[in-house]
């Protein structure tokens, strides 16, 4: 099955400072967050994306090449950009329809569309109101619908919750979260705010300085030192004596507590040696979880410590 | 909103699209549909264009009339007084020139500084819309607004001097009048279409664009005149509202003593309105290109 977005050794030049550096991963998911510090190459990933500037490699987009078939991608994806793009006097609905139109839709079809989509976007009663006069919010809003109105297959949004208040920043992320389930919508959430990529994004790209830097699950990136090899692990007593047992099999243990320490495994260790250890020992074991970063720990992990691109993309 | 979400009945779209290639009519319509919008852009100088032509008309038809024939013909005129209205406005007062130029200043030169200004082309450009559909459907939408007021007016004088001919013989002889107003209507919405556009394309702002323009039209235009009758009148060529007279003027076979020094040829003429237009538009494609290149992607 083709991936949503499919990048082979991207690269992007401009003259001598390059923007991008052999891209190389297989990015699927219902709601992936792009993300990376300021010059990290997400614009210009993003004009890659939808056939906008040349590069070198490949570049796919819902299996459609982007050098080749801009046009034709463009047609199928939403983008909701980061700063206002509206066009000078018109109301929410004027401009939609026109965005429809403009992206092929019938006039009849687009003006339908147009108020479905800012129906769902929540500017119901709002909608022949001149956009001038909108509150940031409602901006963000009439952003989100104009990217939806032609019914993309994949949605770019660039940073949809800046500068909205809680409620309304709460109301963005609901509707993100439901349009994969209720319109089967792929998202890339490009943000700079990591709360909002923990709470809906399933699966994660992190760039900097041009390379990919990670591609994979959120849960991968939370646990990006190598799935499920740092343990938290709690027992009943003794906590002391499993682990020196652990350590002569090559473990690193921290004792936390009398019942509770935190264990690295060697590489080609799983869980099960701790089980067999315990086990051995006479120890009972409690509880045993793999321990997490959360996300904004393990973004700045991964920026920190350069992984091998090839191991971290993950489709 | 919290808590509910409104879908109407959402269904994937399964219909045919647009083709790509018709994209620039969507843009056409928009920019007619902007232009009427309000007053003062555009129907206000429709208004002062109607009132022109009807101007034009009823001269025609007062010098139509039977006895102000009887007096000019006993005065020995060889040209009847009717036919000379139409050049009189076009080449003589050059009534249309002066609406194009303000016309255009407030239709053409936001056309698409507006958007430069607004951040219309990441709207444009995330789209299917490429560079040549956007600057065709602005080129073609402003031009169809701009042909209202210049070709259309000449056109209702010229059918109007048509249509109080004597009799058929008379009629067919003045029938290269239409000709000439559709010539030169065409020229006309060729110059105040694409110049001004190109202006808008260089500013950043509305309002650049519109000094941009007016500082061309007049500081520019005025500058070479003045170079062309201190030097050669060749060089009034460059001067567009010049080379628009010069055109009309000579398809109409009239002389104007006072410009006499400024005459260049009607050929030379439509030379330097083409290549004015070819390096406006130019200009055009290769701002719009940069500016999509560019415009897509902000401060993630």
């Amino acid at each position: 099955m083709t991936a949503l977005i499919e990048l082979d050794r991207l690269t992007k030049r401009y003259g001598a400072v390059t923007a991008l550096d052999r891209l190389t991963a297989a990015v699927d998911g219902r709601i992936i967050g792009l993300l990376g510090p300021n010059g990290a190459g997400k614009s210009t990933l993003l004009k890659c994306l939808l056939g906008l500037i040349p590069y070198q490699g490949s570049a796919r987009v819902l299996g459609l090449d982007a050098s080749i078939d801009g046009t034709q991608i463009r047609d199928r994806v939403g983008y909701m950009p980061e700063q206002e793009a509206f066009l000078a006097g018109m109301s929410a609905v004027e401009l939609c329809t026109y965005a429809g139109e403009l992206s092929g839709l019938p006039r009849t079809e687009a003006m339908q569309r147009a108020h479905a989509a800012l129906y769902y976007a929540g500017l119901e009663e709002k909608r022949y109101q001149p956009i001038d006069g909108y509150s940031t919010g409602m901006k963000q809003r009439v952003k989100l619908a104009q990217a939806l109105v032609h019914d993309p297959e994949i949605l770019f949004l660039d940073e949809p919750t800046n500068g909205l208040d809680p409620e309304a920043r709460e109301d963005m992320l609901e509707l993100i979260v439901d349009l994969p389930v209720r319109r089967g919508v792929a998202i890339v959430l490009s943000t700079h705010l990591l709360p909002d990529v923990e709470r809906v994004c399933d699966r994660a790209v992190i760039m900097h300085r041009g390379a990919l830097r990670f591609a994979g699950t959120i849960d991968e990136l939370r646990g990006a030192r190598g799935p499920g090899s740092e343990l938290a692990v709690g027992v009943r007593a003794d906590a002391d004596r499993l682990a020196t047992a652990l350590a002569s099999t090559g473990a690193i243990c921290r004792v936390t507590s009398p019942v509770a320490l935190e264990v690295d495994l060697p590489a080609s260790a799983t869980s099960q040696l701790v089980f067999q250890t315990a086990r051995t020992a006479g120890i009972q074991i409690r509880e045993l979880a793999v321990r997490r970063d959360s996300v904004e720990a393990a973004f700045l992990r991964v920026l920190g410590e350069p992984r091998d691109v090839a191991t971290a993309s993950a489709p | 909103m919290t808590g509910q979400i409104h879908d109407l009945g959402y269904q994937r779209y399964a219909g045919a699209r647009r083709s790509t290639t018709s994209r620039w009519t969507v843009i056409l319509r928009h920019q007619i549909a902007t232009a009427w919008q309000t007053w003062w852009r555009f129907k206000a100088w429709l208004v002062v264009a109607v009132l022109a032509t009807g101007t034009g008309v009823a001269l025609i038809y007062l010098a139509s009339d039977t006895r102000l024939r009887m007096i000019t013909n006993l005065r020995g005129a060889e040209v009847q007084l009717a036919d000379g209205i139409l050049p009189t406005f076009l080449g003589v007062f050059g009534v249309y020139d002066k609406i194009g130029f303000i016309a255009a200043l407030f239709v053409a030169t936001p056309a698409i500084a507006r958007d430069v200004q607004s951040g219309a082309f990441t709207f444009y450009f995330a789209r299917s819309v490429r560079p040549r559909d956007y600057v065709l459907g602005k080129l073609a939408g402003i031009g169809a607004v701009m042909a209202l007021l210049l070709l259309a007016g000449p056109l209702v004088i010229a059918l109007a001097r048509l249509g109080l001919s004597d009799d058929w013989d008379d009629l067919i002889a003045r029938l290269p009048t239409v000709a000439k107003a559709l010539a030169v209507g065409v020229l006309g919405t060729v110059v105040y279409t694409a110049m001004p556009l190109a202006c808008s394309a260089l500013a950043r702002s509305r309002g650049h664009a519109m000094v941009l323009w007016a500082g061309y039209y007049v500081v520019f235009s005025n500058l070479v005149v003045v170079a062309a009758m201190r030097t050669s009148a060749k060089w009034a060529v460059l001067d567009l509202p010049t080379a628009l007279q010069s055109i009309t003027l000579s398809m109409f076979d009239l002389q104007l003593r006072v410009r006499r020094s400024l005459d260049v040829p009607a050929g030379a003429a439509v030379i330097s309105i083409a290549a004015h237009a070819a390096v406006a538009i130019g200009l055009m494609f290769w701002q719009v290109r940069n500016a999509q290149r560019a415009g897509v992607g902000g401060a993630a």
